[in-house]
């Protein structure tokens, strides 16, 4: 098949393209309590195609891309790409080229078993210790291996193999009549056995502790503390400010060498990484044959450099970029411990925690929360937290101890100040 | 015009229904779903242009369901060889086996399930469109969402960028079984208008609206309203204050009811849920959870709209079920597996992400019956309140009854009038029933909305849609 597209794309007329073939097979086990409800395999195979055409004398190039099946005829094929051909020369971006480095890094082939990482999924899940009021509610287990085969029209080849892993996990505690639910979606390379049962008991516990939850009081604005995944969404914020295309759209305003929040909060380092061990994306060369190659992207709160695609990264002057996939954020000054101190809220359940990179929104309805007052500990639960990190970010503080959650590693206590929680009495 | 359906499915049907029968010597139960739907997507605004004829529900693939001794298996494929039907079962049962070899290791039973009907059926759909995709000259949408996008620049204040958001899909899907052949192609379209403006703080605001429809992409031309809209929301934005948090009379606009009805009694009663024992609703089934004008319909009959198929992803047949029947639960959505461990009838809600993904009950149109007020005689009986408008996103918790919405704007109501003044964003919070219970107007006319994506928990995205009339009631803004 990428011999047939090749050649037809090499007689389009057009002045480059991009192939990628992804092949991938996935495992999956749906439970229902410890019954298995339904098992699946999926094997794919697609190729995605972009194609440039150069117009106005070199000034534009355009790019279109299409999926091709695998089960698609040479007619197909021929009139898909003769589609792109003119649908690319509507498209007036400003010109770029394609990578036409050859990586030097060998492809990356791990060999990945993905019945084995189902069996540790559903031996780690199922040797869980449930009790009468701590119980397993339903799982999925989603077992990927994907390899992927990029190339383009200047001899850019690379080619890798990696495993990705999802579990959805819903966990019950109950007390008599009154049942609640805690909900985890895990993603991950492989299973980490050890990190999956810490994390079920540490749900678990929660799930005992919203069974006595209190409405939350109305404290109008306070300062809230974040230690589970949600914290993720907070870092992505600064990753998103500081890609090429938000700068280039002008979504975001942060400028290399300059403090990319004002305050006297911790201040951010933001590390890109090529590989990190056990990330659902662990490959060195991006998906238009650009090296990943580890640089800062923040250090101690100024940025410094941009990241993103081949066209949003030249448009700001980058001559060598990628997409970044890794991300590792240092921690700051504090231990965990002295971040959670004086009166806050720590929300360790939202019902769908929310950062909105463009406007900086923050948004939340609580779930679960353990309010801090004057030495006191209440478990609470309802009303929202909301804010805006452009106010938050210069003042936000973070533990020295860091936590990996995918493809983030992240401090793993983060405490924003001022927001607004509405209370639920 | 008919939406063609698709030449390559019906070219594959001997071979897929050839399968069907290969497979169902060594099964109880045998179907499959073959998809073929093409399509395309483009993006244009000031700084970045895109093409694709790729969008979030093109495909071309198939999915065996397969049952034996009451246990169900899926095989996803898209690699498929007509000439060698043999080889494809062979290795489908081989590779389903060798999954149930690894669960027999780890000692896990199989939750039974009785085998799905499958009654003989027949059905041929190619719905009306007025053109196709694959056929629209993409040149002549690009220069028009261009237009509108310079336009937009000019019109709204202090705008970094105006842009449009379109794509179109022409569904093909065959469901074959051993006693039933369904084919249908219809075509969807939607798109939106976004401008972005930066305050005086420096923050972007958003302003969107966009149109859909079950219809090719002569739907596009309705965007000419919706950019006009845009300066006025920009304004309004720019404009806006913080809420002071607290529990408010407000009234939603019907793409805010819509919001509601999905995330309250769209999720709250997919009867998979209940299955897992997930739901609430299941122990509600015959009381009140609404007031007496709370009347809400669910199924893909129901609109015209991006999600109006004529049979599901396993093969029901769509449907038109009243959830709600005047503040009474009535009843809730089902896929067809979940109805057999329920003991009640599918509804035609079993919806996948794709051929490659399960079925779950999934939502299609989630929709407010209308009332006989007026937004005038609404806000008017507001003392203190707002009236929210721009639907942004929500989530559901079925389990607690709990209801998180994220609204764009709410206009201040003091004694019966608009104020002005204007609050953004808002966290709309509350407990289902006691948000339907305090429905107390709803007006005469009503929208449907079909712009947004569906996820079960945090993943499986799916077309739906939803609306209702302008609502009056209480809750927690904050």
């Amino acid at each position: 098949m990428i011999e047939k597209l090749k050649s037809h794309l090499k007689s389009s007329g057009c002045d480059g393209w991009e192939i990628q073939e992804t092949a991938s097979v996935c495992w999956e086990f749906y439970f229902i309590r410890h019954k298995l409800d339904q098992h699946r395999v999926v094997r794919e195979k697609n190729y995605d195609v972009k194609l440039y055409k150069s117009t106005d004398g070199g000034k534009y190039l355009g790019c279109a891309s299409c999926r091709i099946s695998p089960t698609a005829n040479d007619e197909e094929i021929e009139k898909q790409i003769r589609d792109l051909v003119f649908q690319a020369s509507l498209v007036k971006n400003p010109a770029y080229s394609l990578v036409s480095k050859k990586t030097d890094r060998p492809g990356k082939l791990d060999e990945v078993d993905v019945e084995s990482i189902c069996r540790d999924y559903i031996n780690g899940i199922l040797g869980v210790n449930e009790t009468e009021g701590e119980l397993i509610n339903s799982f999925e287990i989603f077992a990927k291996e994907i390899e992927r085969y990029t190339l383009n029209s200047n001899g850019v080849e690379y080619r890798c193999r990696y495993p990705s892993s999802t579990i959805e996990l819903v966990i019950n505690a109950r007390n008599g009549s009154e049942e609640i639910e805690l909900y985890r979606l895990l993603k991950s390379g492989t299973c980490d056995r050890k990190r999956l049962t810490s994390d079920i008991e540490k749900l678990m516990g929660y799930g005992r502790d919203r069974l006595k939850a209190i409405p939350t009081p109305r404290i109008k604005t306070g300062d809230v503390v974040f230690s589970t995944s949600d914290a993720a969404k907070i870092y992505s914020y600064f990753l998103n400010k500081m890609s090429a295309g938000s700068v280039y759209r002008k979504i975001s305003d942060w400028k290399i060498g300059e403090p990319v929040c004002t305050g006297e909060g911790d201040k951010i380092t933001l590390k890109a990484v090529s590989r990190l061990e056990n990330s659902s994306m662990d490959f060195e060369v991006d998906e238009e044959g650009s090296e990943i190659f580890d640089r800062f992207i923040i250090r101690n709160g100024v940025a410094e450099n941009y990241w993103g695609s081949r066209q949003f990264s030249q448009y700001v002057g980058l001559d060598r970029s990628s997409i970044v996939h890794n991300a590792v954020f240092e921690g700051g000054q504090k231990d965990k411990a002295d971040v959670r101190t004086g009166d806050f809220l720590e929300v360790v359940e939202f019902s769908s925690f929310q950062v909105d990179f463009l406007s900086g929104e923050i948004a939340g309805e609580i779930r679960l929360g353990y309010l801090h007052k004057d030495g006191e500990v209440s478990v609470v639960t309802g009303g929202s937290v909301s804010g805006s990190m452009t106010d938050a970010a210069g003042t936000m503080e973070f533990s020295r101890e860091t936590v990996q959650y995918d493809t983030m590693v992240i401090p793993e206590v983060t405490k924003l100040k001022a927001l607004r929680i509405s209370g639920a009495e | 015009m008919k939406a063609p359906f698709s030449s390559y499915l019906q070219s594959i049907c001997p071979a897929v229904t050839d399968l069907v029968n290969r497979l169902s010597d060594r099964y109880d139960y045998v179907s499959i779903l073959s998809t073929d739907s093409v399509g395309f997507r483009i993006s244009i605004s000031q700084r970045s242009k895109m093409v694709s004829n790729s969008n979030i529900t093109t495909e071309r693939g198939n999915v065996v369901r397969v049952c034996r001794n009451g246990l169900y298996s899926e095989y996803a494929f898209n690699e498929f060889d007509p000439a060698d039907i043999g080889r494809t079962a062979e290795s489908i049962s081989k590779e389903l086996d060798r999954q149930l070899e690894l669960l027999k290791t780890c000692g896990t039973e199989p939750y039974i399930t009785p085998l799905l009907e499958d009654a003989p059926l027949v059905l041929f759909v190619e719905k009306e469109t007025g053109s196709l995709p694959e056929e629209v000259d993409i040149g002549s949408i690009v220069e028009k969402f261009s237009a509108l996008s310079d336009k937009g620049c000019k019109i709204v204040e202090h705008c970094i960028d105006c842009g449009v958001n379109g794509s179109s899909t022409h569904i093909s899907k065959m469901f074959v079984s051993g006693n039933r052949c369904l084919k249908q192609s219809y075509v969807y379209t939607e798109s939106n208008c976004f401008a972005y403006s930066a305050d005086e703080k420096g923050e972007i605001k958003i302003a969107f609206d966009g149109v859909s429809g079950c219809g090719g992409p002569e739907i596009f031309d309705g965007l000419a309203g919706v950019l006009d809209q845009l300066p006025k929301t920009m304004n309004d934005l720019l404009s806006a204050e913080k809420i002071v948090p607290g529990e408010y009379e407000i009234v939603v606009d019907p793409g805010v009811a819509g919001l509601i009805a999905h995330e309250a009694f769209g999720h709250g009663v997919e009867m998979d849920m209940f299955v897992k024992e997930r739901a609430l609703g299941a122990e509600y089934i015959g009381k009140r959870v609404g007031s007496d004008l709370v009347t809400m319909h669910e199924g893909a009959k129901c609109a015209e709209s991006v999600t109006a198929y004529a049979f599901d992803d396993e093969g029901t047949l769509a449907g038109d079920v009243t959830e709600i029947d005047r503040g009474i639960l009535r009843a809730g959505i089902c896929d067809a597996l979940s109805a057999l461990r329920l003991g009640t009838s599918a509804t035609g809600n079993g919806k996948r992400e794709s051929y490659s993904h399960k079925a779950y009950t999934r939502m299609t149109n989630t929709l407010f019956d209308s009332g006989d007020s007026t937004l005038e005689e609404m806000i008017s009986s507001i003392k203190d309140g707002f009236l929210l408008r721009g639907s942004e996103s929500g989530m559901e918790d079925p389990k607690h009854w709990g209801i998180q919405c994220i609204v764009s704007r709410g206009y201040e109501i003091k004694d019966g009038k608009l104020t002005g003044k204007v609050v953004s964003p808002i966290v709309m919070t509350g407990y289902v029933p006691d948000l339907l219970g305090s429905i107390s107007m709803a007006s005469a006319d009503r929208g449907v909305f079909g712009n947004g994506m569906c996820g079960k928990g945090h993943k499986e995205w799916v077309k739906v849609a939803d609306g209702g009339p302008y609502l009056k009631m209480k809750a927690r803004l904050g």
